[in-house]
């Protein structure tokens, strides 16, 4: 657990073994969210150790591919002893692979998207988040709740905006635990 | 916060939450445009950036176009974002943050007495807005939308 005396009022602050920590935290929970998608896919999913980043907004919206690429995203927000906001960007090559799987057939665009293929987004995205969430909850015993995830398919910066203003107030810098599936 | 004279275009891409404000004098042709992401600046607050704000952004941007030669009761606002991009169901605060920075862009230009000439606000998609400070022509761009001159 965290005790008081580790507080910090900037990411800057964070030594060592506070990032080591939250590598740790990552990495469980990608492993967590990797099985849940290799079931529910019938794929084999592997993923790289992650990496702890922390960025500038700007930063992570060009790390991830620039603010006008367009990105399905599926948000959750979490409340009890542990509040915040999840979110879950997925590119077009990742969901054309689900949509395979899922026998929906490939599309060419975003905009081919209908209701179905947006269920089958959500659905995915949804069980990524909460097995995610659960291995984090079990590791710090904190119990977290999650509300029904909202869905988005837009512009990347449009969607930053939303963890960057609802933390505006609190912070300039995001920390990324970047995992990947491969 | 970016601003040119004479020419020269100014450009804020994917604008969601946020607020993208165009603010023009036609006559000394400056132009400036500010990306304001939260209403107000908190009394309290020690961040540095006041252009993050609609408040002390718009008036901090007012200023600066004074400096390089335009007249205040000339200028005319042109504003566009403020989107709600999810759709969250108890969401709170989360949902409406896009509202509130309209809310406050418009209170803080009403009170400096700047009219706002066109607006694309609301609704729950981005928005890439560009300025054109030759001729004060706003244009947006946006997802699977056609493009919207303003």
């Amino acid at each position: 657990m965290v005790g008081e005396t580790m507080k910090i009022n900037s990411y800057q602050e964070m030594n060592g073994f506070a990032i080591d920590m939250f590598r740790e935290i990552g990495s469980i929970g990608t492993g967590n969210a990797a099985t849940a998608l290799s079931q529910t896919l019938s794929a084999k999913i592997s993923m790289s150790l992650p990496e702890v980043k922390i960025m500038g907004y700007n930063q992570v919206i060009d790390f991830l591919g620039g603010p006008e690429k367009i990105v399905a995203a599926v948000l959750v927000h979490m409340t009890g002893e542990f509040s915040g906001i999840m979110l879950y960007l997925l590119d077009f090559n990742f969901v054309n692979i689900v949509f395979e799987r899922l026998s929906l057939g490939k599309i060419e665009h975003f905009e081919e998207i209908d209701e179905m293929r947006a269920s089958a987004i959500a659905e995915i995205s949804n069980i990524i988040i909460s097995s995610y969430a659960n291995a984090v909850a079990q590791l710090s015993s904190i119990s977290i709740n999650l509300s029904v995830p909202a869905m988005a398919i837009n512009m990347l910066g449009g969607i930053m905006s939303v963890p960057m203003i609802e933390y505006g107030y609190t912070t300039d810098k995001i920390m990324i635990v970047d995992g990947k599936f491969i | 916060m970016k601003f040119t004279r004479m020419e020269g275009r100014l450009i804020t891409y994917a604008l969601g939450s946020c607020v993208g404000v165009c603010l023009y004098d036609p006559i000394a042709k400056v132009g400036a445009m500010v990306h304001v992401m939260l209403p107000q600046k908190l009394e309290n607050s020690v961040d540095s950036n006041v252009f993050k704000f609609a408040d002390t952004g718009i008036r901090a941007t007012i200023r600066k176009m004074e400096v390089f030669g335009a007249v205040k009761r000339r200028l005319i606002a042109k504003i566009a974002g403020g989107a709600k991009m999810f759709d969250i169901p108890g969401g709170g605060s989360l949902g409406n943050i896009g509202q509130r920075n309209i809310e406050s862009v418009r209170q803080t230009l009403k009170a400096e007495g700047i009219p706002i000439v066109a607006e694309d606000v609301g609704s729950n998609y981005a928005r890439t807005l560009v300025f054109d400070c030759t001729n004060g022509q706003g244009n947006i761009r946006s997802f699977g939308r056609k493009e919207v001159i303003f």
